[in-house]
């Protein structure tokens, strides 16, 4: 926790050093997929579920946002409400009919696949609202009260990077309360021991289903912010490289740890970057990534760091 | 309209079949040597692109189906050493390498072959006409191949001592070890007998459709449906689970959009797993 804040105050310091639009660009990223690892941990990590189901949640949401602000004119903020609402509304669909057929890792992880597939399709040929394989240009802002200006639109690099911060560290400290409340401690028993957990009187159905709302709640701002940041909407958002790239930071940062995956993110939105590589052989690199992880490093970096350092207490 | 529907059947079928194969190598290898292999598409897609590439440089489409084959195979042989044999018995990373070397193999394919559909010359063109009904000569052939490989699978399991040890390695590994089944030449026999039938299914496939480097991940897609809906653990079962879920998916793209044709199969798949959990072949 302690570590926690230190983090979260230097890197809200880091834009008075460091002005560069590049390194800023870099970790706005960085946060948003930040966010969207770190709850897809929540439910993957944590809750021992492998969901396929996160990248469907966040690209429903960012049309969802944009849909609310440009039809219903709600404001932004007011607006990733009932897309979060939408978000739950899927999750616990698509989660009821996976564990009340009790599906489990791999079978789990195929059929919420296959869901999401299915929801992408529907975005897809929804020509009339979402404008098929084009997408839709998201050209509204943002807005927010700042004390002496009123309502200013967010802008430029630097606004974007604290309001992104600020998502990613709301959403690490919701997933901190929930993981330290009764029902982290039912996430961890089903993870654990399934069927233990149900012998032990834990309601296995309900807590999975809670994992996987919770997880796709939160997920959800990640998709409104991500379509506003980027200006421009896809199907290409539900695509199962999204899993792909959301799973690959999950694992290489390290599962079951909340840091885990904000370095992970760090790194791989990093990486492309850095070292300018063309599509094709950054998707072989995720995947290269991922056999790695797996193989090598299977509790990720941080997972590993935390292993050396009480290895070296002890 | 019976021209169309049975068409449909027909290519539904077909389709399905390969789902089948894909849906058999899965639950043979997964059911013999406890590891996932996800990947089976891809031996797929390296299959069809291999006959592709090889009847492009002259060779006659029956002889270029043998390599593309073995092409297959050598790299499923390679892919166990290198991987999935640390992924025994264990569902999620065996899934998690799997989707790691979907996406490797996906890329070699787009590098070598870019996204643009290729498709191959005509091996057998013609129907044949039954009544006012036509159907293609290719795909009876096709057809004829997929039926006779998957008969001779049954028998193999059946009846060959390899077979006979296959299973009961899948009952009980350490009684067959003592018994004086080979395991880990009888895990290499199962890698190399799942990755070449996808070959096989690629290289049919390549000729009858056009080939995307995409294709693989669809398949596996398919195959894991067909395999769930025909009962895990089930090897006839989710092969007749891939051809039901061909025709379905076929015969309602007739009637409904086609955009969506993906999702008929699933919500089949799902009005059946609620009446019957263990899918339509499934014991218990």
């Amino acid at each position: 926790m302690k570590l926690g804040i230190t983090l979260f105050v230097l890197l809200a310091a880091l834009p008075l050093a460091v002005r560069s639009d590049f390194v800023l660009t870099i970790f706005i990223f960085t946060f948003i997929y930040g966010i969207l690892a770190v709850t897809f941990d929540l439910i993957f990590g944590f809750t021992g579920q492998l969901s396929m189901f996160h990248p469907a949640v966040f690209g429903v949401s960012a049309y969802s946002t944009h849909l609310l602000v440009v039809h219903a004119g709600l404001p932004f903020w007011l607006a990733t409400l009932p897309s979060a609402a939408g978000a739950v509304l899927l999750a616990v669909v698509v989660g009821s009919i996976c564990f009340k057929f009790r599906l489990k890792t791999f079978y789990f992880a195929v059929v919420t696949l296959a869901f999401a597939e299915m929801i992408r399709l529907i975005v897809l040929n929804w020509n009339s609202v979402t404008n098929g394989t084009l997408g839709l240009v998201v050209s509204g802002r943002p807005t927010f009260w700042w004390p002496g200006a009123g309502w200013v639109a967010v802008r430029g690099p630097v606004a974007w990077y604290y309001v992104t911060l600020v998502a990613l560290a709301v959403t690490v400290l919701v997933c901190v309360r929930v993981l330290h409340s009764w029902m982290g401690r039912c996430f961890a028993a089903i993870r654990l021991n399934e069927d233990l957990a149900r012998t032990l009187g834990v309601d296995v159905f309900r807590y999975k289903l809670l994992s996987f709302a919770v997880g796709s709640a939160l997920a959800s701002f990640a998709g409104g912010l991500y379509g506003y940041y980027t200006g421009y909407i896809d199907p290409g958002y539900l695509g199962i490289n999204q899993s792909m790239e959301i799973l690959a930071m999950v694992l290489l940062g390290g599962q079951g740890t909340l840091a885990g995956p904000i370095v992970g993110s760090l790194i791989l939105t990093g990486l492309p970057h850095v070292i300018d590589l063309r599509g094709e052989l950054r998707a072989m690199l995720y995947g290269a990534i991922l056999i790695f992880a797996i193989l090598v490093m299977p509790r990720g970096i941080v997972g590993s760091l935390v292993a050396w350092r009480a290895r070296r207490a002890a | 309209m019976t021209q169309l529907v049975l068409g449909q059947v027909l290519n539904g079928a077909i389709i399905g079949a390969m789902y089948g194969i894909i849906a058999l190598g899965i639950t043979l290898t997964f059911g013999i040597t406890g590891i996932v292999n996800f990947a089976l598409g891809e031996f797929m897609m390296i299959g069809a692109y291999a006959t592709y590439a090889l009847a492009e440089r002259g060779l006659p489409y029956p002889v270029a189906v043998v390599p593309a084959c073995l092409i297959a195979a050598a790299a499923g042989y390679l892919s166990n050493k290198a991987f999935f044999r640390f992924t025994r018995n264990n569902l999620v990373n065996g899934l998690l390498v799997s989707i790691g070397l979907i996406s490797i193999f996906e890329s070699a394919a787009l590098l070598l072959w870019t996204a643009t559909p290729l498709e191959m010359s005509y091996v057998l063109p013609g129907a044949i006409r039954l009544g006012d009904v036509g159907l293609p000569k290719m795909k009876l052939v096709v057809f004829g191949v997929i039926v006779v490989v998957i008969v001779g699978t049954y028998v193999a399991l059946a009846r060959t001592w390899l077979g006979r040890a296959a299973f009961a390695y899948a009952q009980n590994p350490e009684a067959a070890q003592l018994m004086g089944v080979h395991t880990p030449r009888l895990e290499t026999a199962v890698m190399l007998y799942s990755t070449g039938l996808a070959g096989l299914g690629g290289a049919l496939y390549a000729s009858l459709y056009s080939l995307e480097p995409a294709m693989g991940g669809v398949y596996v897609l398919k195959g894991m449906e067909a395999a769930i809906l025909g009962g895990i653990g089930s090897l006839m079962g989710s092969l007749w689970g891939g051809v039901i879920l061909g025709i379905i998916e076929a015969v309602g793209s007739i009637f409904l959009p086609t955009a969506f044709r993906d999702a008929y199969g699933l919500a089949v798949l799902v009005a059946i797993l609620l009446f019957r959990p263990s899918g339509l072949f499934g014991s218990e």
